[in-house]
């Protein structure tokens, strides 16, 4: 009998189960439960290595058949769309009507809308536009008993019970698998540019901070080094960072900003900023959102920080020995970092403590996003241990007491 | 328990400056602006740190006295209701900003600092605190996050939970924690996201970490004139299908456009069916095109009229109408209620016919001034609450509006609160199996259910069936 399997981490074979409803997942879990087995939710498995490894055995679920679109009530832009969907399917519906859900996704034609809320995945967007938090207005999952339970609704504006929405965004499916879910949705803008700065090291600080004091109003503010530019542009840049500026807006407002950004950078020479768009705009962009799923890396790390402090971060991160490639969503405190090449645990886990060091020096944390899998054992997958943790277990205990949903995946206990 | 153990540790605790325990002194906390239901807390304390809440907080649970914490009392739902009686932590004397970075776009404030003092302490710096509800001039920030609160300009901002990056958070058990923070993205649950609109159900909020806003350079404020509701309403459902999102658009019927020319002579038309208040802002390149596409927008429903707000003053003086109709309600009638419906916004045209249909129905005047881009309507009832069978009809006419406001798909509130007022809706909107996972989100962090008791889920034995009226406002 061929029952098909995965691995996840390594941990495995696991035996793979496609649902094809909420009610088929739900008898699923209950019968996972009652084994005392795991159940883990797979969608377009872009983002399986983030997390350590599974701890128990169990049983995979792969969600994209539930693929349905729900309501599309487009002129009260609002869409409910079942959760297994890929994100590119769903750009491209609400495209057909002129709008779009402003958060960036790497790797959009695989990656479904489930695991995307549940990895919480943003890009270079988010400083205009906000996280997933800001657009998910109503979600199910099916719960720990194999029950389906919804929270939110369906109109743009609700306060009735508890928000647990914003419990299942970024919760890496511990608390329940989310089957269905509504945004709030945009328009598509009428123009997009992006202005390419590049500049060196000493001058990185004062670049971010001008930017941040601009009379524009960047929807995206990323940072580069150069061999992370390198392989976002496919050309050499020619100074040590590239800053890329992205403006979305009417045609006339764009066209404003891209005009008012040059006047306030031409006070210093060393600049020379290039405007991008059309196709080649739209291969930049891409490359951006893309950035944190490249394939090459053997670590993956990602910080958050206090916005001034990603600059002193970026170049710490630039001197190491190994030279991440890296890519910063300055406006938001967002640092990730590829580590390429040859690198071993030896090195990798003194490495993580001086940058999370730093991250915490800085407001914030550092996680690791990727890295093989037997190294996680060894290495604070999930950053430095926060003051909630405790109640963050007791939350999970409350919701899945019996760690039916990823167990050992997330964070210490969870 | 003694009659005096409770208010004699908790004056130990606060001082005698910070306590009210006579019956006179209470009457102020027997309920928020939701005043159908009212009962008197056995004391009110008015702590001045978080460590004196944690010793309120753990004295309370020795005695097994239920407690609450309260910011203005300006909500609308009787998120303030002191049920089972107990003790009232009024944090209006934590009201200090601690810190302000505009670099890294945040502000650290205590939960009572008024709204609007925040706002204007940001003001020289080019920032704001986008939720902006229509109390903005009283309620507290601690309130808002609370209740998650909206306001005109959350159309194009988002409500309070957009703007809240992390919380310190004083658990029912007296434990002490901070949640999220300045920084963006940090690992494990939000739990942030889930204690915003919590309504006091899962702790005391003792200091917030908000996201602060660049102010935009400049406005368009345009008040457009219908002979009809249904003309407005038409309006918004087509600016909206077109994906015209802007800054704020709110609706005003004739009723309630009548009492606030009599309050504040704006120059409203007394004879027009409706007004919509329409702004767009940010940059000031392309605000004159967006400001005639709207105008345009409703000229092609009818409008009869379009202007625009000339000067600062006059927008100014604009949205002081729009912001304190509430006060001019009273001109109307000796008493008034307002529900807080949400509709897809297509629907808005069929909700505002219904109401109206409502209002016959049971002989009621029903004035109307709502967040209209979010579907989020404010009908308010008038009547004499010294008439019992006006009361009576009034309860029925608004279960009626938000019944068919979930008839729309819908929900029964978009920015108030459950509170007590709508605790008997949450089964319609909420299966069991939804409610049950909701209360054991609460066991995890209110298990002895002591902190802000009988509010927001059902719980058995906890439904209170309204009988009473009272004077009320929102808007
Ligand atoms: C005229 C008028 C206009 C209004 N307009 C709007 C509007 O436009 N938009 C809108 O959203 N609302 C509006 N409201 C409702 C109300 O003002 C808001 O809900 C406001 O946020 C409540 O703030 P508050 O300080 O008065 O809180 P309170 O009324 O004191 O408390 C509200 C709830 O929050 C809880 N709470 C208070 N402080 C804390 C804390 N620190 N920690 C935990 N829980 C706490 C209380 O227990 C209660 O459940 C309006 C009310 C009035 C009277």
């Amino acid at each position: 009998m061929d029952v098909p399997t995965c691995t996840i981490d390594d941990f495995g074979p696991i035996p793979l189960l496609a649902v094809g409803s909420a009610a088929e997942l739900g008898d699923i879990v209950r019968q996972a439960a009652t084994q005392g087995e795991a159940v883990y939710p797979l969608g377009g498995r872009t983002f399986l290595h983030l997390g350590r490894p599974p701890t128990r055995s169990g049983r995979a679920v792969d969600l994209r058949r539930l693929n349905q679109i729900i309501d599309y009530p487009a002129r009260d832009m609002t869409v409910t769309v079942q959760a297994g969907m890929s994100v590119a399917a769903l750009q491209q519906l609400l495209a057909s009507e002129r709008q779009r859900l402003p958060v960036d996704v790497p790797c959009a034609a695989q990656a479904t809308l489930g695991g995307a809320l549940a990895v919480n995945a943003s890009g270079p967007r988010r400083l205009g536009f906000g996280t997933f938090r800001d657009y998910v207005i109503g979600i199910t999952v099916v719960n720990d008993q194999g029950h389906e339970a919804k929270a939110g609704g369906r109109v743009v504006k609700n306060v009735a019970g508890y928000d647990l929405c914003k419990l299942h965004i970024g919760a890496l499916g511990t608390l329940g698998i989310i089957t269905q879910v509504t945004f709030k949705v945009r328009p598509l803008p009428e123009q997009q540019a992006l202005v390419l700065v590049g500049c060196g090291t000493a001058t990185l600080p004062t670049l971010l901070d001008q930017l941040h004091a601009s009379r524009s109003r960047p929807i995206a503010v990323d940072v580069l080094n150069a061999p992370a530019a390198r392989l976002v542009l496919g050309s050499e840049p020619s100074l040590p960072w590239l800053v890329v500026v992205g403006f979305e807006d009417h045609a006339e407002v764009v066209r404003w900003q891209v005009d008012r950004l040059g006047q306030e950078l031409a006070c210093c020479p060393e600049y020379h900023p290039e405007v991008i768009d059309g196709p080649a705009g739209t291969a930049v962009w891409k490359g951006l959102v893309d950035f944190v799923a490249r394939p090459e890396p053997v670590m993956t790390f990602k910080a958050n920080l206090l916005p001034h402090a990603v600059a002193a971060f970026c170049r710490e991160t630039n001197d190491l020995l190994e030279q991440p490639l890296i890519q910063a969503h300055a406006g938001s405190g967002i640092v990730i970092g590829h580590v390429v090449g040859d690198l071993t645990l030896e090195r990798a886990g003194p490495m993580l403590t001086m940058l999370r060091t730093a991250a915490t020096g800085a407001g914030g944390n550092l996680i690791v996003v990727r890295c093989p899998p037997s190294w996680k054992a060894s290495l604070p997958v999930w950053g430095a241990p926060r003051g909630d943790g405790w109640l963050m277990r007791q939350v999970k205990k409350a919701l899945d007491p019996h760690h039916v949903f990823n167990p050992g995946r997330f964070l210490d206990g969870i | 328990m003694a009659p005096n153990a409770l208010s004699d540790r908790l004056r130990d605790i606060v001082g005698p400056d910070a306590i009210l325990t006579t019956p006179s002194d209470l009457l102020v906390y027997e309920c928020d602006g939701y005043t159908i239901e009212k009962n008197k807390p056995d004391v009110v304390v008015f702590p001045t740190t978080t460590e004196q809440i944690v010793r309120i907080v753990e004295v309370c649970n020795d005695l097994k006295v239920p407690f609450l914490p309260r910011g203005a009392g300006t909500s609308l739902a009787g998120g303030c209701l002191p049920v089972g009686g107990g003790v009232v932590l009024a944090l209006t004397r934590m009201k200090r900003i601690l810190e302000v970075s505009t670099r890294d776009r945040y502000a650290v404030v205590e939960p009572g600092v008024v709204n609007l003092w925040l706002t204007r302490h940001l003001q020289p710096l080019g920032y704001h605190f986008a939720p902006d509800p229509s109390s903005q001039g009283a309620c507290t920030i601690g309130g808002n996050v609370a209740t998650n609160s909206g306001g005109p300009h959350t159309l194009k901002y988002g409500v309070t939970v957009n703007h809240v990056l992390g919380l310190e958070l004083v658990l029912p058990d007296g434990r002490v924690v901070q949640t999220g923070g300045p920084a963006e993205d940090n690992p494990g649950y939000d739990l942030t996201g889930v204690i915003v609109g919590s309504e006091g159900t899962l702790g005391i909020v003792t200091k917030v970490w908000v996201r602060l806003t660049r102010n935009p350079d400049a406005y368009r404020t345009l008040l457009a004139v219908f002979e009809t509701v249904d003309d407005a309403t038409n309006t918004i459902s087509d600016l909206i299908g077109a994906g015209i999102v802007p800054a704020a658009l709110e609706m005003l019927d004739r009723l309630i456009l009548q009492a606030v020319e009599e309050a504040f002579h704006f120059g409203f038309p007394l004879d027009a069916g409706a007004v919509l208040i329409m702004e767009v802002d940010g940059l000031e390149a392309g605000l004159d095109a967006d400001a005639q596409r709207i105008a345009a927008m409703a000229r092609k429903n009818r409008a009869r009229e379009v202007r625009q707000a000339r000067s600062e003053a006059e927008r100014l003086l604009l949205w002081k109408c729009r912001k304190q109709a509430f006060g001019a309600v009273g001109r109307l009638a000796p008493s008034y209620c307002t529900q807080d419906g949400v509709v897809p916004r297509t629907q808005l045209p069929h909700m505002l016919r219904q109401i109206q249909r409502i209002g016959e129905k049971y002989r009621l005047r029903i004035a109307n001034v709502f967040h209209a881009g979010d579907g989020n309507i404010h009908p308010i009832l008038l009547f004499d609450e010294r008439d019992p069978e006006q009361v009576q009809r009034v309860l029925q006419a608004s279960h009626d509006i938000l019944d068919e406001c979930l008839r729309c798909g819908g929900s029964v509130t978009g920015e108030h609160g459950i509170g007590v007022e709508k605790i008997n809706f949450m089964p319609r909107l909420f299966s069991p199996e939804d409610l049950a996972t909701m209360a054991r989100l609460r066991s995890a962090f209110n298990p002895d259910n002591r902190c802000s008791p009988a509010k927001m889920l059902p719980t058995a034995g906890a439904c209170i069936e309204p009988t009473k009226a009272g004077r009320r406002a929102a808007l």
